[in-house]
């Protein structure tokens, strides 16, 4: 069971996103955009994972993601990008930032808790 | 009229939004402007001063505009067969398959406005299919517009505009720059091929299941 903050600006994402972390024990925090995502986490005590959408208004996902990882609390976080976006270039753009792993929308469920599992591990 | 030959055969295509190269689009005569075509499945997104069209049996398009910086796009989806027992919400997770596609469908148009400088609070959407035209499974058109419906409302817009239902086939003509869109209803003699149409395209979703692309870096 972990503690994960998953930004979304879709409503019907975050609540698809949460009923599916609730599912498999995990709590929950949701924000609805990288601004909203960046205060969440640096709130209290660190989440154990962040999953994030790319487009959004106010902060970007990547944008989250550079920030977070300057965080010295955000050093050693997964930090996952669930998002449309499907190309090399965005990936890559991703992956310079700092993140750990990239999820294309429409996501699985069961794939997703596996993805969880794995960078949780 | 030698004028407007002219003008056909000299128009060029409006800029293509970069993605969308693939969708076909011929010069419209009639109303003097280039038109994409879409096919379920697919959407198009513009920034320019072209027309968006569509044929819809018991799917259903989604037109969105931003009015301040007239850019525009229009979907064409259906959900996916949902297999799980009883009636399910459509927020459960392990009978959301026909939510995720459907919510994909939605959030590919929207963002891709978004990142064209659409403001979301600015967007304006009008709502067209939903037919009762695949004869084998009549509930299908009304499964299309319970979710459209439903989505948008979870996502706090506004319906503007809408034309759904009922047993009639449409052919949709939308103007992105303008907002306005011509719904034209089609005979029941040509629900035949629209409603085969569809038909493959349900089944081509049991063939290739709708699942995520998941890269570990």
């Amino acid at each position: 069971m972990a503690r994960i903050l998953a930004v979304d600006d879709s409503a019907s994402m975050r609540q698809m996103v949460d009923l599916t972390l609730k599912s498999a024990g995990h709590v929950v925090v949701s924000a609805i955009d990288g601004v909203d995502g960046l205060k969440k986490a640096s709130d209290g005590d660190p989440v154990d994972l962040v999953i994030t959408d790319v487009n959004m208004p106010n902060m970007d996902g990547i944008t989250l993601v550079r920030e977070l990882r300057r965080l010295p609390q955000y050093r050693g976080v997964p930090l996952l990008v669930l998002t449309t976006e499907a190309s090399a270039e965005r990936k890559q753009e991703g992956r310079a930032a700092g993140a750990t792993g990239w999820i294309v929308k429409p996501f699985d469920p069961e794939r997703l808790l596996a993805t969880v599992d794995k960078v949780l591990a | 009229m030698l004028s407007q030959f002219n003008r056909a055969a000299t128009h060029d295509r409006p800029k293509v939004v970069p993605g969308f190269e693939a969708i076909g689009s011929n010069w419209d005569n009639r109303l003097g402007c280039w038109m994409a075509k879409i096919l379920p499945g697919e959407f198009y997104i513009t920034a320019a001063d072209e027309g968006i069209t569509t044929v819809l049996g018991s799917c259903i398009s989604a037109c969105i505009r931003d009015p301040a910086i007239r850019v525009g796009g229009m979907n064409h989806f259906m959900l996916p067969e949902d297999t799980t027992q009883g009636k399910s919400a459509w927020l459960d997770a392990n009978a959301g398959l026909a939510t995720r596609y459907g919510s994909f469908a939605m959030e590919s148009l929207i963002n891709g406005l978004l990142k064209l400088g659409a403001r979301r609070e600015r967007l304006e959407v009008k709502l067209f299919g939903g037919g009762h035209v695949l004869k084998a499974a009549i509930e299908v058109g009304d499964r299309n517009i319970e979710f459209a419906r439903q989505w948008l409302r979870t996502e706090g817009f506004r319906v503007v505009a809408e034309d759904v239902g009922s047993d009639v086939p449409r052919r949709v003509v939308y103007m992105p720059s303008t907002g306005k869109v011509q719904v034209k209803h089609l005979r029941s003699t040509e629900s035949g091929d629209i409603a085969r149409r569809e038909q493959q395209h349900l089944q081509s979703f049991a063939k290739q299941p709708v699942t995520s692309d998941i890269e570990l870096f």
